[in-house]
């Protein structure tokens, strides 16, 4: 009995990050172009069986049905409606293909896995992912082994392990487990509208004084220089934060984080990020922000209202529908502390992202396998990059594409990168890092908290989740 | 006449338990065992003592989630009554007396009318609204408002200190109506008599207020009193809806129930029972005190 | 409020009045201002409505609504959730009329266990038990014969879980009615030869009739609102309930920047509802006041 008879509380929300909080795994920081050697742990024949055919190397027999979940966020659904899924029904015609795309993936689906009828293929991603760590410590999840080692699509010589960009098995690993397919290719940076900045004479900034310097111009020109959406996109700002500190202290900031080692967060270079980045939030941001979300921050920016925003090359298309003609997105990295900056301003934030797991329950496991295997072929990649414009962790599958603004602005960032290509986990891995990271980077940067507290409460959350023996703990080597 | 009696009983009451124990009583009896265990919310359980219950005496954001359960539950209730007795006595004695009989104030059919809307509304509707309302710049109804007067748009639910009391506002704003209507009820059925009696005593509407019509409502005023604790207990559908980040910012509006959603969305379902149980106690707590405290006189008329 | 007009010799003092008037129409504004925001918000596009919050839309764009209708499917669902709610109401009222009667006039080994284990219902939070109901609604769906009836995405177990969880209440009110009416009259029923069932439904149930009402509004509009179980225990976008409609557009707002469809969706939840309401207001009200009193 509530006060009134909506008796049991509700959940309705919109509180609903765009791409944000979910955004897959990630490669180990030298993964990226360093070429993977080695991880070859081919060749795990199993019960459902490695048929050898290089047209149905799972056996998936034509009839039996396949439930494909798809989140619909910012890639929509489309995409597995018109190009993967007519590309299943092409090769088991006879086979029934039940589409659902839920907006909160753990409402819906994470009961289902309780109850033990999990669908055969789920695309696990949004605000409301299901937890991963729970997924796998309850080994709820099919390992993706046989998939790697699988012929590919186009070419039976290749195993699909050789068309994907280096690092992206290895960003699905859980628990020394490879359990998912991180599918899309993503990039993060600081994004601007070209069009306003050459009609200003402005440059992105490289360097902090730069920085500020713009800024201070951009706000005499009755913009707000940067922002952020406080209410559901703190993610990207403590990705920010954390890019910056990987840029001045090298790679290792990061993997210390992740790997919870102690006083992690009481470095140098983070706490040289974190004050630099208050600042702007004391000078340059609009009180607003922090209670507006994505959406509403990004319509303010597509208004020539707000002049940076830091966010995933996925930004571009999810705001496709509502650009105005004269807006081109475009995106810059991070800026440089300085000249003892262990990482260049070309380093680069840039993972496989948004999920896609098997249940290990799924009724009808060779045909998901089979629909992965369809989602890495040549068409199957190529024709998503056309439709989102987004990259993806098959190789070379932009080719022919043509990219938008934005997207072709990521590609080239990424290729200017080369082997400064880092990443973090620790909010993808521990759902309460990310809570208070959330919490504190809000904090930090509104002004009710200063530096030190934020270290210090940060700190406290991972040496308490450290102490945490009922949480399994993953590694970065 | 005592025949069939006892199989009337039975058969009067078998659907209605057996209903509910299968759908209410035996998932928190399975709940409760969980709250002893590592649970994933998949199908292993591990035994793990209490290990849950330790982590949680532990937990500063427990801490923090009880204490604005306590705030909403001297809040709610107390302006919730204040404000629906009030409109229910100016609703109902409020207006001048016609033919000896206390009317309300003009209006107040219009105003019963309006006041119940507020209860018609699904919460995610109530959520959608009041994010118009609350919208930290000028675009929010009350910031637009305030900007006509040349006031600062304020962050209604981004300043940790007041936007607890603009998620209690709300609640108090929906449940406003319900107690209006339980309240004058009340009210219409206490003898006009008293009232004129009263009236020709010269009584200010105040006196009569507090010397008539508090005592004889104090039954109503109890029972009411009961459910809005319990509702603050709860809480969970306009913290979760409509705050920022879902508790925030930086906890400062949380509530237990929202904490056990969110153990519950991160997969830990062993401790959001734990959670839950705790949670548990501290309504039934308040409610067997409320109980027994109210138990006593209701003044008969 | 007032005590500074405590010892005014005259009636109805008019600084309290004032007040009064103030104050009424004062929370009449604050009920009906964010509604009508929502009503002119639905005609806007996205960039009134996050301009001024006063500015009037430059067009009425009924493709808002249109999208809305079409896009949201509201009419699916305002009759899904039709369904589900006479049912829900109908059988709570039943079940739950029944087990107060024989709590509240009957006196036996174990009533008073039942009865606060019942009523005990009232102090559960909801979604402790969710995920093992979720198993348990599952297994039903596996009985035979009438498992093809319940299950999971079942109208019948919806309604079945609503009227569980709509017992706490129902029986905590009705209980306490029923025991305030007259014992004797029942006696004469009794010795006239009445059943105790017909005694029930032919003499008990009719001079409850006010208590009925009350609490049968209470339930309506309870389950009405109810989002989450049927966000729990149906999954199938063809039975979704009205609630779960206006989730889904208002979490795709977050994503599509629908605003204005968003807000007509909302509209068309509303407007059915008050109109419901301002019909049968007297009968819901008169209701309440009469069950209330008890």
């Amino acid at each position: 009995m509530s006060k009134t008879p909506d008796l049991p509380g509700e959940v309705s929300r919109r509180t609903v990050i765009t791409r944000a909080a979910a955004i897959g795994a990630a490669i180990p920081a030298a993964g990226l172009l360093g070429a993977c050697a080695g991880g070859g742990t081919e060749e795990k024949k199993s019960e459902t069986g490695n048929t050898g055919d290089a047209k149905n190397p799972f056996g998936v027999k034509d009839g039996d049905p396949l439930e494909v979940v798809i989140f619909n966020g910012g890639y929509g659904e489309k995409y597995a409606k018109d190009i993967h899924e007519p590309m299943y029904k092409a090769a088991f015609p006879k086979s029934e293909i039940k589409h659902s795309a839920p907006t909160e993936i753990s409402t819906t689906i994470q009961p289902r896995f309780a109850g033990g009828n999990p669908p055969d293929f789920l695309n696990n991603s949004g605000a409301k992912a299901i937890d991963i760590g729970s997924l796998v410590g309850d080994g709820q999840l099919l390992t993706l082994d046989k998939l790697w080692s699988a012929p590919s699509y186009d070419d039976p010589k290749k195993t699909v392990k050789d068309t994907l960009i280096p690092g992206t098995i290895e960003s699905g690993e859980f628990d020394g487990k490879s359990v998912q397919l991180n599918y899309v290719f993503t990039v993060y940076g600081i994004w601007y509208n070209s069009a306003l900045f050459s009609k200003n004479s402005w440059v992105a900034p490289k360097t902090w004084d730069e920085t500020t310097a713009l800024f201070d111009k951009i706000k005499a020109a009755g913009i707000t220089p940067y922002a952020y959406a406080g209410a559901n996109a703190a993610y990207y700002q403590f990705e920010v934060i954390l890019s910056n500190a990987a840029k001045i202290g090298g790679a290792e900031v990061l993997k210390n984080i992740d790997n919870l080692e102690d006083g992690a967060w009481q470095v140098p270079a983070i706490k040289d990020s974190l004050e630099f980045w208050a600042g702007i939030g004391a000078k340059y941001m609009d009180k607003a922000h922090e209670g507006l979300k994505h959406t509403e921050v990004q319509l303010q920016q597509n208004q020539g209202k707000v002049a940076f925003y830091p966010s995933g090359s996925w930004l571009e298309n999810e705001q496709a529908k509502e650009t105005p003609a004269d807006f081109k997105y475009a995106m810059t990295l991070v800026p440089s502390k300085g000249a003892s900056d262990k990482i260049g301003f070309t380093g680069i934030h840039a993972t496989a992202g948004e999920p896609y797991v098997i249940p290990a329950k799924a009724k009808n496991q060779a045909g998901a396998l089979e629909y992965m295997r369809i989602m890495l072929s040549k068409k199957g990649a190529n024709e998503f990059v056309k439709l989102n414009g987004s990259l993806t962790s098959v190789i070379g599958s932009s080719d022919g594409a043509t990219l938008t603004p934005g997207t072709a602005s990521a590609k080239t960032a990424l290729d200017a990168a080369g082997k400064d290509v880092f990443t973090f986990h620790i909010n993808d891995w521990y759902a309460d890092m990310n809570t208070e990271m959330k919490a504190a980077t809000n904090a930090l940067m509104f002004g009710h908290q200063n530096v030190a507290q934020f270290v210090e409460r940060v700190q406290k959350a991972a040496d308490k989740l450290k102490k945490d023996s009922s949480i399994k703990k993953n590694k970065v080597k | 006449m005592r025949h069939g009696r006892n199989p009337f009983i039975v058969g009067f009451l078998a659907a209605p338990v057996v209903l509910y124990v299968f759908f209410v009583i035996l998932p928190y009896v399975e709940a409760f065992y969980y709250s002893f265990t590592n649970w994933r919310g998949f199908q292993k359980a591990e035994w793990v003592g209490l290990d849950n219950y330790k982590k949680m005496l532990d937990d500063d954001t427990f801490w923090k989630a009880v204490s604005h359960n306590g705030i909403i539950l001297l809040l709610l209730p107390l302006a919730a009554l204040v404000i629906a007795l009030f409109f229910a006595f100016l609703l109902n004695v409020g207006g001048k007396a016609k033919a000896g009989v206390s009317q309300g104030v003009r209006g107040s059919k219009f105003y019963r009318l309006v006041f119940f809307f507020p209860q018609l509304l699904a919460v995610p509707i109530v959520a959608v609204l009041f994010q118009s309302v609350y919208r930290p710049d000028k675009s929010g109804v009350l910031n637009g408002i305030l900007g006509w007067f040349g006031i600062e748009p304020v962050g209604w639910l981004i300043e940790p200190k007041i936007a607890l009391l603009m998620l209690i506002a709300v609640m108090v704003w929906q449940a406003i109506g319900f107690y209006v209507v339980l309240f004058s009820a009340g009210m219409s059925s206490i003898p006009a008599e008293i009232y004129e009696a009263a009236e020709l005593d010269g009584s200010s509407p105040a006196t009569t207020f507090r010397r008539i019509t508090l005592p004889l409502l104090w039954g109503n005023i109890q029972t009411a009193w009961v459910y809005l604790g319990v509702a603050a207990f709860d809480a969970f559908a306009i913290v979760d809806v409509l705050s920022n980040n879902q508790g925030g910012p930086d906890f400062s509006t949380t509530v237990l129930s929202e904490e056990i959603y969110k153990a519950t969305s991160a997969g830990k379902y062993g401790y959001a029972t734990t959670l839950g149980v705790a949670l548990f106690f501290l309504t039934a707590t308040f409610a067997v005190i409320a109980f027994t405290s109210t138990k006593r006189e209701s003044v008969e008329y | 409020m007032g005590t500074q007009m405590t010892k005014k010799p005259r009636g109805k003092s008019s600084a309290f009045m004032s007040l009064g008037h103030i104050a009424l129409a004062g929370f009449a504004v604050m009920v009906v201002l964010p509604m009508l925001w929502a009503f002119v918000s639905s005609f806007k596009n996205n960039t009134e409505i996050f301009d001024h919050a006063f500015t009037w839309p430059a067009e009425f764009r009924w493709s808002n609504w249109i999208d809305a209708w079409n896009t949201a499917h509201i009419g699916t669902y305002f009759f899904n959730t039709v369904i589900v709610v006479f049912f829900g109401v109908a059988g709570t009222m039943l079940l739950g009329s029944m087990a107060a009667y024989v709590l509240a006039r009957y006196e036996f080994r174990g009533n008073r266990f039942i009865y606060y284990a019942i009523i005990g219902g009232l102090g559960f939070p909801v979604f402790l038990g969710f995920g093992p109901l979720f198993k348990i609604v599952q297994m039903t769906g596996d009985v035979p014969v009438i498992g093809q009836f319940l299950g999971l995405n079942s109208y019948v177990s919806l309604v079945l879980v609503y009227i569980a969880y709509s017992l706490p209440f129902t029986v905590f009110f009705l209980a306490s009615f029923f025991k305030t009416l007259p014992g004797s009259v029942a006696e004469a029923a009794m010795i006239d030869g009445c059943s105790h069932t017909r005694l029930f439904f032919r003499v008990m149930l009719p001079m409850a009739k006010p208590g009925l009402v009350g609490i049968t509004i209470f339930n309506v509009i309870g389950q009405w609102n109810q989002y989450m179980f049927p966000t729990l225990l149906i999954s199938d976008p063809d039975k979704w309930q009205l609630t779960q409609g206006i989730a889904r557009i208002s979490t795709n707002a977050g994503y599509e920047a629908k605003w204005g469809p968003l807000f007509a969706g909302i509209c068309m939840a509303i407007i059915p509802m008050i109109f419901v309401y301002a019909f049968f207001q007297r009968q819901i009200q008169s209701g309440l006041t009469q069950g209330a009193v008890k």
